[in-house]
This record gives structure tokens, C-alpha cells and sequence, in this order.
């Protein structure tokens, strides 16, 4: 009896407890969830550019008009805000593999940080890179797996712009010249 | 560097998480104690050890095991992003983060003027000690407790003051002063009572764990969750030491009465006084004060102490949940 006793008290503790964390995860839910309903600008996922350009206002979103085969559109994943500053980040993905292969970013500040499956780990040359009058920077080398990719950073008006690709320079320089007038 | 720049830095993701880390640890943790009952000040002072020490590593573990925590893609899928509400201005101009710079400047003056300039004081009192006072012999309880602490006796002086004074100071020839207000006012049955709590601060001070704590502390020092925390652990101390000081004299009743002179009897938190506004603070340490002893008189005379609880399992709950929710706390 005195047993049973004690196991329903130890069964109501942790009861107790359990009930006490689930509401603070709801509670944390929907203090998380408040500042997005009040800035529009805060950064979050779009499907598309055009929601971006109609949500944030951003007149100039560099987009390329010219895209290898391998690359598949739309973007994969879009995420852009408008405050603290304008920032903007697309991926897209190998049309066979589905694995991304191709992030365009344009930020007035830092750019977005994500996993970033672009990384070029083995820089095997960096150089000045002239593209349709801006002094770009063009990084060539090896991400994980030793795949061979590359990238290019140049600024924009008041945006850092910065493409990275998984592929040759060649397919890249062709995709940013796509992209500037 | 702008507000937003800083936020983005790894000192500021550090500054904001741990504070948020400790918000949370701090929540769990009382209803924790609250749901398994436990009220064993030396368990309680363990269950808030983790609020203080938790958030000192949790941002830099959780990086580890996790390098891409910080990215945008983790953030829109956490739990809860605090960056969602530092870069909320408040009439399209100020900046919410603008508030918690404030708050952690805040709590950097008050952590250093009321609790690193007294350390400081105390730890150079302690070097150069400046005993002045007589002799006063307590023995055999002096010796017989220090014994059964296993710390070397400290000497008891008589400073001369009509207040009731006791205090001690550490290191290793630690001295305990006896006011001679107090020494007239204790029968010799409380004296040894009070003796013996100061006897247990001596012996918990020379435990590292302790120092180690209060040094891991400091690192903390802009944390206003771990501020209160550290506070309420100290409180525990003297609950700690008061056991301690029951389990050398087997008189509770003893310690409750030497407690009861220090309690300046109040009804209740002072009345604003606007013309006394920079006097308040004063009034209300007082009454804070006041509040702690009645405290510590009532579970000396009810006895309740909950000591020998069960604790292990409730800690290792508590600190789980706390590190699991925490990695969504971004």
C-alpha cells in the first residue's frame, strides 16, 4: 500500500514535470512566432522571387538568365529579410542528384550564414577577375569529396554579391555575366 | 560595428544565448524543485549550480556538435531565435537589442560594485589581517568542532561593539570576531550555536569546489539570470552551514534563537518615499534580509529540512531537459 503510495507520487512528479515542459515549448513557440507576425522584414523562407520582391520591397534581386542544364529551377531554397539589412540567398539544386549545387547570395551586410554545402576547403587559385566592368574575385578549387568548384564575390550598387557553384569556372563566369548588365 | 553586426558575432550569439540558456535552465530547474518536492538546501544549491555553470559552456558545446547551429536555415527552425526579437524596433527606430545592452551593462556595474569590490576586499583582509580584539576562549567546543570538521581551530576574538557582530574570515588562519554587544546578549549554548555556523563557513570555504564555482562565476558576469542565481545559492549557504552548525551542537532551537537577534522585526517591504528615494535601497536589503532570517528561523524550528531526499535521478532529468531544449534556443 505505503508502495503504491510512493509510485503514484513519483508518477504524479514526473507528470507534473513533463506537463510543465510541454508548455514551455508552446510557450516559446509563440514567443517566437510574435516578432514574425510584426516585421514583415525579419528573415524567413519564399517560394519564390517574385514573393520576395513583393513582400520586402527589393527592387534589385540579381537573378541569372542564363543556367547550365545540371541546374534545375527554381530555387530549392530561398530565404530573404529586409532588416537589420537587406540580405537575400538562393540555392539551387543538380537536376540528377538533387544535391545543391549552385547559391547565389546578395547581402548589404554579412551574408546569411547557412549550412553551407559550398564549401571550397582546397583554394587552389584566387584571382582578380574583371566581369562586365566590376572588379570580381575569383576563387577556384575543392569542396568536400575533393569536387571540384569555385567562386566569385564582387560588389553590386550597395550589395556583396557571392556565387558559388560546384562545378568549372567556365559554367560559373558564363551564369554571373547572365546576371549584370 | 552596429547593433545587428555585434548580435551576429560570435561574442554577441554568446552573450544572448547564454543568457537565454540560463533563462530557460532557471525556469526548469525551479519547477523541478517544486515538482519533486526537494528542499534540502545543499541539493537546491546543486539544481541552481547549473544555472550558473550551464550557459558559461553550452554555447560553445553546442557549436561543436553542431558548427551549423548558428546558420539562418537552424534559426528559422529552432524552437526559439532571440535575433527575431533583437532586430525588432520599436517605432520602425529602436532596436530591442539596444534593451539587452543596457540590461547586460546593468548587471556588469552591479555584479562588480556589489559582488568582485567586496571579494576583493575580503581576499585582501584576508592577507593582511589586522586581528584587533581580545582572546576569547570557547573551548572545548571550539576544538571539538574544528575536530569534527577537520579544520584547523580558528581563534575567536571579541571586537568591542554594542551591535550584535559575527563574522569570519577564511583562508589559513581563519578568525572568527564576536561582537561584545553579542557576546552579552548569547547565552553560552547559543554562542556555541553561532560558533558553529561560522566554523561551517570556514570548513565549505576551503572546499575548491566552492572557489571553482564562484570563479567560473565571474565569467558570467553580464548574466542578469545568473546574478539572482548566485544570490539564491549563497542564501542556501547559510541554510547549508546552519545544518552544519545543528549537526555539531544537536540544538536547532539554539541557532533559531541566535538568529532571532539579528532579525530587526519589520511589517512588511517599505513605503516609497520619494523624498528618501537614494535611502530605499538600504530599507530594502533590510527587509530582503529580514525576509532570509525569518526563513531560516522558521525551518530551524519546524524542522523541516528535508535532508537525505532522493535527488540523483530529478538532477539528471533536469539537467537533460535543460541541454536538449537549450540546443533549440538559438
Amino acid at each position: 500500500m505505503i508502495g503504491e503510495v510512493d509510485m503514484n507520487k513519483t508518477l504524479y512528479r514526473f507528470l507534473s514535470f513533463a506537463l510543465m515542459i510541454g508548455l514551455l515549448v508552446l510557450a516559446l513557440k509563440v514567443i517566437n512566432w510574435i516578432p514574425l507576425a510584426f516585421q514583415q522584414d525579419a528573415v524567413r523562407r519564399y517560394k519564390t522571387v517574385e514573393e520576395v520582391r513583393a513582400a520586402l520591397n527589393l527592387k534589385e534581386i540579381y537573378v541569372p538568365s542564363y543556367f547550365p542544364q545540371q541546374i534545375s529551377w527554381p530555387p530549392s531554397t530561398i530565404l530573404a529579410q529586409s532588416k537589420p539589412f537587406a540580405a537575400m540567398l538562393m540555392e539551387f539544386t543538380r537536376a540528377d542528384k538533387r544535391n545543391t549545387a549552385l547559391i547565389i547570395s546578395q547581402s548589404e551586410g554579412t551574408t546569411l550564414i547557412v549550412e553551407n554545402p559550398i564549401e571550397i576547403r582546397e583554394v587552389t587559385e584566387k584571382v582578380q577577375y574583371p566581369i562586365k566592368g566590376r572588379n570580381a574575385v575569383l576563387t577556384v578549387g575543392f569542396c568536400r569529396k575533393e569536387e571540384p568548384c569555385c567562386g566569385i564575390t564582387w560588389t553590386e550598387g550597395k550589395y556583396t554579391m557571392t556565387v558559388l557553384m560546384k562545378s568549372t569556372p567556365f559554367e560559373l563566369t558564363k551564369i554571373v555575366e547572365s546576371m549584370l548588365r | 560595428m552596429n547593433l545587428s553586426t555585434f548580435f551576429n558575432s560570435v561574442v554577441g550569439m554568446y552573450l544572448t544565448q547564454s543568457f537565454c540558456h540560463s533563462v530557460i535552465a532557471a525556469m526548469i530547474t525551479d519547477r523541478a524543485l517544486k515538482a519533486w518536492s526537494i528542499y534540502d538546501p545543499l541539493v537546491r544549491q546543486r539544481f541552481r549550480l547549473i544555472v550558473i555553470l550551464f550557459p558559461i559552456v553550452s554555447f560553445p558545446l553546442y557549436q561543436l556538435i553542431n558548427p551549423a547551429r548558428s546558420s539562418v536555415l537552424f534559426r528559422l527552425d529552432a524552437l526559439f531565435d532571440v535575433n527575431r526579437w533583437l532586430f525588432l524596433e520599436i517605432w520602425g527606430f529602436i532596436p530591442v537589442s539596444l534593451f539587452f545592452v543596457l540590461m547586460f551593462v546593468a548587471t556588469s556595474l552591479v555584479f562588480f560594485f556589489q559582488e568582485m569590490l567586496p571579494v576583493l576586499r575580503h581576499t585582501l583582509d584576508t592577507e593582511h589581517p589586522e586581528h584587533e580584539g581580545t582572546h576569547l576562549d570557547v573551548d572545548p567546543f571550539m576544538g571539538e568542532a574544528s575536530r569534527r570538521l577537520s579544520i584547523k581551530k580558528p581563534e575567536v576574538l571579541l571586537i568591542d561593539d554594542d551591535s550584535p557582530i559575527l563574522f569570519s574570515t577564511t583562508g589559513k588562519d581563519a578568525v572568527i570576531f564576536v561582537s561584545t554587544g553579542l557576546s552579552r546578549a548569547l547565552p553560552p549554548e547559543q554562542m556555541h550555536a553561532a560558533l558553529a555556523h561560522e566554523l561551517a563557513h570556514i570548513a565549505r570555504n576551503q572546499r575548491p569546489l566552492l572557489i571553482a564555482v564562484f570563479l567560473l562565476r565571474i565569467i558570467m558576469f553580464f548574466n542578469p539570470i545568473v546574478l539572482v542565481k548566485f544570490r539564491r545559492a549563497v542564501r542556501d549557504e547559510e541554510k547549508i552551514c546552519d545544518d552544519i552548525a545543528v549537526s555539531l551542537t544537536q540544538n536547532p532551537a539554539a541557532l533559531a534563537a541566535t538568529l532571532s537577534v539579528f532579525y530587526q522585526k519589520t511589517d512588511g517591504p517599505p513605503e516609497p518615499d520619494p523624498r528618501k528615494l537614494f535611502r530605499q535601497p538600504v530599507s530594502l536589503e533590510e527587509y530582503s534580509h529580514n525576509l532570509h532570517l525569518g526563513d531560516r528561523i522558521r525551518r530551524l524550528e519546524t524542522g523541516a529540512d528535508g535532508r537525505g531526499e532522493r535527488w540523483g535521478v530529478p538532477f539528471l532529468i533536469t539537467l537533460l531537459t535543460i541541454a536538449v531544449l537549450n540546443y533549440f534556443i538559438v
